[in-house]
């Protein structure tokens, strides 16, 4: 494989330079769910760490004797199959948590990460290439999202993993608890990011 | 032609494999979600019913308890608990199982009433699929916790046994809080709880005339 940049170059590429929230802008439908609690929101990335990892490095593996034309199929059924093994586990080892997200553990399913990562990275690079590739797009997810529920469930809730950090009279910021927050939350940090280091011109980047 | 016969088989052999794979896990898991699901009613029942259980009862201890003081009981197609206090003779009160539908799907909970069925003990939620966060905190206590010693009565015409208030506003004993930001999953609940307690406190109250 010609031109594949360090492994440490690909993981850090994933965790900030790319990072897939607040780059990409990828993922945003749970970005937006689970950040109001920091406690789903850390099973949450657990998960998805698990999913995007597994799932590109098995479509690597496979890379080679997967017809072009099914790959999609054969991508989601690898990637469906990792989400309900994480959902029983959940189930099974940590039942509470498994009610507070409800449905969400079975929505990773459509976190449009795994499946970008398998498409744009995995179909075409070796497994552990592919694998580092999922641990920093899937870390630099669950960064972006521990910094929203830090935002979100102090000011929500006054607390922080269930334990109160502001004092008791605290007027709690309903709108924080809501989706509205989160896209408020999220749409700052795009902008402060955006603000410091300006995403390269694509001429520029080729060049 | 062969080429799409490979896809075909191919895909076949994928899918048997990772269909295999997550049945396996399943399987595995199994008992262990079951035991998690009935050790998680039993305390529920339990703590509807004021049984004291503590935080970190070992799942042993749980299921004796609610062995020594609970019984259950099937009318029509449900399964009714009755709590008896510590001589294992004098009823405390009773548990009914309770749901209907909330704003994403079904909602599950248990509500204990004491023997004359005149008011509440306890209430819980224990299966929904509300929004986390949001309806979801209808199994959070703070929630639960304003249904004890909520005064029963029969449903009169519109007259509700309890209403679901904005957060702060309600006045009456009956009046309880919403969940902010869930006023859907709020009158959900209110709705489906208001009619399931009358309908079995007219059941309750028939059994406990009939036994006097």
């Amino acid at each position: 494989m010609p031109n594949l940049p360090p492994k440490k170059e690909i993981f850090l590429t994933g965790l900030w330079k790319d990072n897939p929230v607040l780059r990409q802008i990828l993922g945003i439908c749970s970005t937006l769910a689970v950040t109001n609690l920091m406690v789903n929101t850390l099973v949450m990335d657990a998960g998805l760490i698990f999913t995007v990892c597994m799932s590109s490095l098995t479509v690597s593996l496979l890379r080679k004797v997967t017809p072009v034309r099914i790959r999609m199929m054969v991508q989601t059924l690898i990637i469906a199959s990792y989400v309900i093994i994480v959902d029983i586990m959940i189930m099974a080892y940590l039942p509470d948590i498994s009610e507070a997200l409800g449905p969400y553990v079975a929505l990773i399913i459509t976190n449009c990460i795994i499946m970008g990562r398998c498409e744009a990275f995995a179909r075409n690079n070796p497994p552990v290439a592919s694998f580092i590739d999922g641990l920093g797009m899937s870390l630099g997810y669950s960064l972006v999202l521990i910094a929203i529920a830090f935002i979100r469930e102090p000011l929500g809730f006054g607390t922080l993993l269930g334990i109160r950090v502001l004092p008791e009279g605290f007027v709690q910021w309903t709108v924080m608890i809501m989706a509205p927050g989160a896209f408020f939350t999220l749409g700052i940090m795009v902008w402060i990011l955006k603000y410091f280091r300006p995403q390269p011109q694509t001429g520029e980047e080729k060049g | 032609m062969k080429k799409q016969v490979l896809s075909v088989v191919y895909m076949f052999l994928i899918t048997l494999f990772f269909a295999s794979l997550v049945s396996a896990v399943k399987l595995m898991n199994d008992d262990r979600i079951e035991r998690n699901q009935s050790i998680k009613l039993q305390r529920i029942i339990l703590q509807v019913l004021q049984i004291p259980t503590g935080e970190q009862m070992a799942q042993e201890d749980l299921s004796r308890l609610f062995n020594d003081r609970i019984k259950e009981i099937d009318v029509d197609d449900r399964t009714f608990y009755i709590g008896y206090e510590e001589d294992g003779k004098t009823i405390q009160g009773y548990a009914l199982p309770v749901g209907g539908p909330g704003f994403w799907g079904p909602i599950q909970g248990m509500v204990g009433v004491d023997p004359q069925a005149t008011q509440v003990l306890g209430i819980a939620f224990y299966k929904h699929s509300e929004t986390p966060g949001l309806g979801g905190r209808i199994t959070e206590t703070w929630f639960s916790d304003q249904f004890k010693n909520l005064p029963l009565h029969p449903i009169e015409g519109d007259r509700n046994i309890f209403y679901l208030r904005p957060a702060g506003t309600g006045k009456a004993a009956n009046e309880l809080d919403a969940i902010t930001g869930a006023t859907n999953t709020s009158s959900a609940v209110e709705f489906f709880l208001n009619k399931e307690l009358d309908h079995f406190l007219k059941e309750l109250w028939a059994s406990i005339e009939e036994t006097h």
